[in-house]
């Protein structure tokens, strides 16, 4: 069943522009030049419920603008949105109601005060009876392990820890799907893991739909099971994370350790990218030369103590798609 | 009504939370408290002097009347601040994209926005206008409740026409100046005698900007009460509220946010 579903969707800017310098600043007072920007082109997709789904692209590919329109913070130009059921343009207070958001950028907790007031504030605005937000933050306390940092106000807690918080009261009314835009902003990779693994308990405990952007490949690759791609304001690619790396997969990486010393005289399609005294890792081109092959001539060299196959980076997967500008779904 | 309710709600919830983030820095919110209201006090022996030198009266005003446009003045201008600060930076929270977080909630958003931060220093403007009250006004009934009435349409008048002035930044893409023109014109009118300004001016005062509702009219009530003007001076507030809301409203329309890092503070 189709949570999210969006149709046609455009979002047009009327932007002034300017000419360098002061002269030009005059011209544009008297005679102002107005230009056109399609922050968002044409785009159709749809978000079933419990899907946990990047949206991923470079800077000003038009996702955050996207994730506005269907949070209702931005109205489109035209198309069609319905998240639940709702036209986030015109029903966004009661859409409000059913889903969270987190801006990595954008703190809803009040900096000066301890976690536990902001929950407050935010349950009456939720309109959560006092019982209700009690069990509400006892759960997500265990859950996200906040403990002792409830009590501590918000401004000397760390990025990570307060991007915890920021999650946890993000959750408080139960919301049905959560909007999340760069979670993992400035996080070091130990907290980036933590509320990577908390953003999939949510997903399989409460059945929670997640909508992600991120610049992260790593929080795509490892929480989602879905990417959609967009760049310039259209989307370029809809496909399950397994198909996209398969599909993109055209190389495999090989970590390779012996017990001797060796010299490798690669074969086509094998490329040695960095060698040590007892090991190496060479990048496999599987449209030249098969992994079957590719292994059973490192294992004829002799010496072998371990191997590892691995897919190439989410990173250059994603880069890949970028530059090649792929299909239009 | 049970809007209305909520309303009232909503506004309690978030003073409750000013307060206390307010309270965090317990020697600077004093220290802003009572500055201000100190600050405040000076302007007392100014008129007194003025009006030992001259005498009599000014502007159709003697030294209460005067007193009492000060208190009345100090007092909303303070409790708008307290309940309502945001109403001074609206124009950074909409050009920086701040109204996003709001616009996330279920609650009404320029209640929320404008409730959303409180001035430390307005407390002692809050607290001043009572204190000049009690010293200068006696214990008339009558005085005390056109000064609570007034402090009540005086501070929901001041927030409307900030909000006013501060929404044309969506039309105009900053009306910070605008904002900062219109406070500053309403004080200048509020704390002088209604009787020196003429014409255009005082057109000005009962029309676009009215700042004869906020003082004026109520001093006129405590000194001689009418049911009329009464009913005028609440209609008059209601409606540039209302107006001031519908406004707000139709600029919100051609919001575009941004991407700034934000903290609430």
């Amino acid at each position: 069943m189709s949570i999210i579903e969006i149709r046609n969707l455009n979002k047009l800017y009327r932007t002034r522009v300017k000419e360098e310098g002061l002269k030009a600043s005059f011209q544009a007072l008297v005679r102002p030049v107005y230009t056109e920007v399609q922050a968002v082109k044409d785009i159709s997709f749809t978000v079933e419920r419990g899907e946990i789904c990047a949206f991923i692209g470079p800077n000003g590919a038009g996702k955050s603008t996207t994730i506005k329109m269907l949070t209702g913070i931005l109205h489109p130009t035209s198309g069609e949105i319905s998240v639940l059921g709702f036209n986030p343009a015109k029903q966004r207070q009661k859409l409000s109601y059913h889903i969270g958001t987190v801006f990595g950028q954008k703190s809803q907790l009040w900096f000066h005060l301890p976690p536990t007031d902001s929950f407050t504030l935010l349950g009456a605005i939720y309109d959560l009876d006092k019982s209700t937000l009690k069990k509400r933050v006892d759960e997500l306390t265990e859950c996200f392990e906040l403990g002792d940092l409830l009590k501590i106000p918000v401004r000397k807690l760390s990025l990570g820890q307060r991007i915890r918080c920021e999650v946890a009261a993000s959750l408080l009314h139960s919301p049905e799907i959560l909007f999340l835009d760069e979670p993992t902003i400035g996080l070091d990779v130990v907290v980036k893991q933590r509320i990577r693994e908390l953003i999939l308990r949510m997903n399989h405990e409460d059945g929670t739909t997640i909508f992600l952007t991120s610049h992260d490949t790593g929080d795509v690759e490892q929480v989602c099971k879905r990417a959609i791609v967009i760049n310039q304001g259209q989307i370029i690619l809809d496909q399950p994370i397994k198909k996209l790396k398969y599909d993109y997969l055209n190389k495999k990486i090989i970590t390779v350790r012996f017990n001797l010393e060796q010299h490798l005289d690669a074969p086509i399609g094998v490329r040695v990218e960095k060698t040590g005294n007892l090991g190496a890792c060479l990048s496999v081109d599987t449209r030249l030369i098969s992994i079957d092959e590719a292994m059973r001539w490192l294992i004829a060299q002799g010496g072998v103590a371990d191997i590892t196959v691995q897919d190439p980076p989410m990173e250059e997967i994603i880069s890949t798609i970028y530059t090649t500008k792929a299909v239009v779904v | 009504m049970t809007q209305l309710k909520n309303v009232f709600k909503l506004i309690g919830l978030y003073f409750k939370v000013n307060l206390a983030s307010a309270l965090e820095y317990r020697s600077s919110f004093l220290m802003q408290v009572f500055g201000m209201a100190l600050s405040n006090g000076t302007f007392v022996f100014f008129w007194w002097i003025a009006f030992a030198q001259i005498g009599g009266r000014i502007g159709g005003y003697d030294f209460n009347d005067v007193m009492f446009i000060w208190a009345l003045t100090s007092t909303a201008f303070g409790a708008a601040h307290i309940l309502f600060a945001n109403m001074n930076r609206l124009t950074r929270l909409i050009i920086s994209g701040e109204l996003d977080t709001f616009l996330l909630q279920p609650k009404d958003i320029l209640v929320s926005l404008l409730c959303s931060k409180t001035s430390l220093s307005a407390w002692g403007d809050f607290l001043y206008g009572f204190i000049l009250i009690a010293l200068t006004q006696g214990n008339s009934v009558m005085v005390w409740l056109m000064f609570l009435l007034g402090v009540v349409t005086g501070g929901l008048l001041i927030t409307a026409i900030c909000v006013t002035a501060h929404t044309f930044t969506f039309y105009l893409g900053d009306a910070s100046l605008i904002g900062n023109m219109a406070l500053e014109f309403v004080i200048n009118f509020c704390i002088y005698p209604e009787g020196i300004y003429r014409g255009f001016i005082r057109v000005l005062m009962l029309s676009v900007i009215p700042t004869s509702f906020i003082v004026h009219i109520p001093l006129k009530l405590a000194r001689s009460f009418n049911p009329l003007l009464l009913v005028v001076l609440l209609t008059v507030s209601f409606f540039y509220c209302f107006l001031a809301y519908k406004f707000f409203y139709r600029g919100l329309k051609r919001y575009e946010s941004g991407n700034l890092l934000i903290t609430r503070l």
